[in-house]
């Protein structure tokens, strides 16, 4: 058994009389590959911002390598080494995908906002980002504007600068959606190689019910703000409320 | 034909554009290729010899395109860089300019530093309030504080002498030379401005720089890709503040004095212009605009001189409005400032006899 690296207990949140998170709980192991789907508006996105602090949750706790997390900023908790990339592209799109893989790359290599420039941390981030561009196949745009890019690529650019700062999990908001089926297959390479060569554990949320089973180690299920299910992929068509849920009720 | 066209394509591609990057330190560098490096060295040079081949009142020009630049790049910081806008870029010079008036003679790089140094102090606290508010509310945020700091320049008779304000002492010298000699006051300047133009370039292709651009593009991500915004925000006010203060501290020292309208929202306003004429994203932006901002009028008013003395008078109002037209037809022709008009050129010349 592996050792729990992310845990939450008991989340709440409400935006005034809509309720995003009803109680929900649920643990990630070192290396999984976890999963949350359900429907639109299941509160999947509002998990992720709670997780990574962008919103204070009403109840319950969050716990990240057996620290509690409550109080801390996002970038605090980013630099703890909790990850995450955006269902809308949230790139920075006047800089270089160069720059933009440094930045996330500066968070491995240490340090910030530092008015002394030094050269041998410069190489460093320098060689650490060029090693994920080469990962993801992006060196040839290194010298783009990454808000000229394709979507598709843009949408690797993102995954590339979360994944420079090696972050020990990594949660990804909807990284297949829009993309084509090609895109689909290579990212889903991309993030299972970056599990395997680095120990990323990964947490995704995705609307490809497929792609999802087929690629995760521990699926969560949510609608209307409550777990449905939590387990192994394998049982996620057998439960009646997930198919309730997606499908709608039988006569 | 086709092989002699090829062979000289070549060979002026060799010769003339960047060659091919071997590693990334070629690729990180400032000039990477021996004519980058060449004329680098010639326009230090160059720039080190104008006080010895300019008249005086072209070397005062001269040094007042310094002065801008200067403090256009400081504002370059905080707008191009980190993307917060500021109208008051006028009173960081006017505070620089006013601390270093009690502190010059053989003193004045010191009190040129120190100027530098208490406008940061006050640029942090201009700072404070873009940590919550953006774009237009905080322009007028700093357009208050212009306002507050045109008020303060008058009434603060002690430090200020008010609106008559303080003049240097016409027999100050620093080590011997004068300081009222308009050649040492540009060299004075260049000790301070060239430090400080290789500084912010290097700041820029940094992570400060990363930062700030990232915090400029999109803070919700910055924060999320472990961007501390409070610091990143505050260095870059802080920084800006100390390029305005240092400009003000040689703007002092050239003109003999210090008064208020020196540093009134007009002025604050031609150092947006700077960086907005100059093009967003470099510090050749910031030189190439105080440049243009600087020399035009001169120009035009020289070109007025041309017509014969009795027409000044008449011409410099239409000198104001040619200067407009300018900025105007320059925002629409070459939106990307005189740094994208300067790469076409360059382009252009690189490629110079075969273009294809």
């Amino acid at each position: 058994m592996s050792k729990t690296l992310l845990e939450a207990h008991d989340l709440h949140l409400s935006f005034r009389g809509v309720k995003a998170l009803v109680g929900v709980s649920f643990s990630v192991s070192e290396g999984d590959l976890f999963a949350v789907i359900g429907p639109n508006g299941a509160g999947k996105t509002s998990l992720l911002n709670v997780l990574s602090g962008l919103y204070r949750p009403q109840q319950g706790r969050v716990v990240f390598l057996g620290e509690d997390l409550a109080g801390q900023s996002p970038q605090q908790r980013v630099r703890k080494g909790l990850g995450r990339t955006f269902q809308n592209l949230e790139l920075f799109r006047g800089m270089t995908v160069l720059d933009n893989v440094k930045l996330g790359a500066e968070l491995a290599v240490g340090g910030y906002t530092d008015l002394v420039p030094k050269a041998q941390i410069e190489w460093k981030i320098r060689h650490h980002a060029e090693e994920v561009l080469d990962y993801l196949h992006l060196s040839p745009y290194r010298h783009v504007p990454a808000g000229a890019l394709p979507y598709g690529l843009q949408k690797r650019v993102e995954v590339a600068r979360a994944l420079a700062g090696r972050p020990k999990l990594l949660l990804l908001d909807e990284p297949m959606a829009g993309l084509s089926l090609e895109e689909k297959q290579d990212l889903a390479r991309f993030l299972l190689d970056a599990r395997r060569e680095w120990g990323v554990t990964l947490v995704l949320v995705e609307h490809d019910l497929r792609a999802v089973l087929e690629l995760s180690t521990g699926v969560l299920v949510m609608s209307y703000g409550e777990v449905l299910y939590q387990g192994a992929p394998a049982g996620v068509r057998e439960n009646p409320r997930v198919a309730e849920a997606y499908l709608g009720r039988s006569a | 034909m086709y092989r002699l066209s090829q062979t000289l394509t070549d060979a002026f591609s060799r010769r003339f554009s960047r060659t091919v990057r071997e590693d990334y330190r070629q690729d990180e560098a400032y000039a990477s290729t021996p004519q980058g490096r060449f004329w680098l060295a010639v326009a230090i040079v160059g720039v080190l010899a104008l006080p010895l081949l300019l008249p005086p009142y072209p070397l005062f020009v001269t040094t007042q395109i310094l002065i801008a630049a200067l403090a256009g790049l400081g504002l370059h910081l905080l707008v191009g860089g980190a993307g917060q806008i500021s109208l008051g870029q006028a009173a960081f010079v006017g505070v620089g300019a006013y601390v270093s008036s009690h502190l010059t003679g053989d003193l004045a790089p010191l009190g040129i530093l120190a100027g530098g140094l208490v406008a940061a102090l006050i640029g942090i606290v201009l700072g404070i309030p873009s940590l919550r508010i953006k774009g237009v509310y905080l322009a007028i945020a700093t357009l208050a504080f212009q306002l507050l700091a045109d008020y303060v320049f008058k009434r603060w008779t002690g430090f200020t002498g008010g609106v008559a304000g303080r003049t240097l002492p016409a027999e100050a010298t620093f080590l011997g030379l004068p300081l009222a000699d308009d050649r040492v006051v540009f060299y004075l300047g260049l000790a301070f401005a060239i430090p400080m133009f290789f500084y912010a370039k290097r700041l820029l292709s940094t992570r400060a720089g990363r930062a700030w651009f990232a915090v400029r593009d999109n803070d919700l991500s910055a924060q999320l890709s472990g961007v501390d915004l409070v610091r990143s925000k505050l260095t870059a006010f802080a920084l800006s503040a100390f390029y305005g203060g240092i400009a003000g501290g040689i703007l002092m020292h050239l003109i003999g004095a210090v008064t208020p309208e020196n540093f009134v929202l007009a002025f604050s306003i031609q150092y947006l212009a700077i960086v907005i004429v100059g093009g967003a994203g470099t510090v050749l932006g910031a030189v190439l605009g105080a440049l243009f901002i600087v020399l035009i009028p001169e120009i035009l008013s020289v070109m007025a001189g041309a017509f014969g003395p009795q027409y000044v008078a008449q011409l410099s109002a239409w000198r104001s409005v040619a200067f407009g037209v300018l900025i105007l037809l320059f925002l629409i022709l070459e939106p990307r400032g005189l740094v994208g008009l300067w790469g076409r050129i360059r382009d252009y010349f690189r490629t110079w006899p075969l273009p294809y």
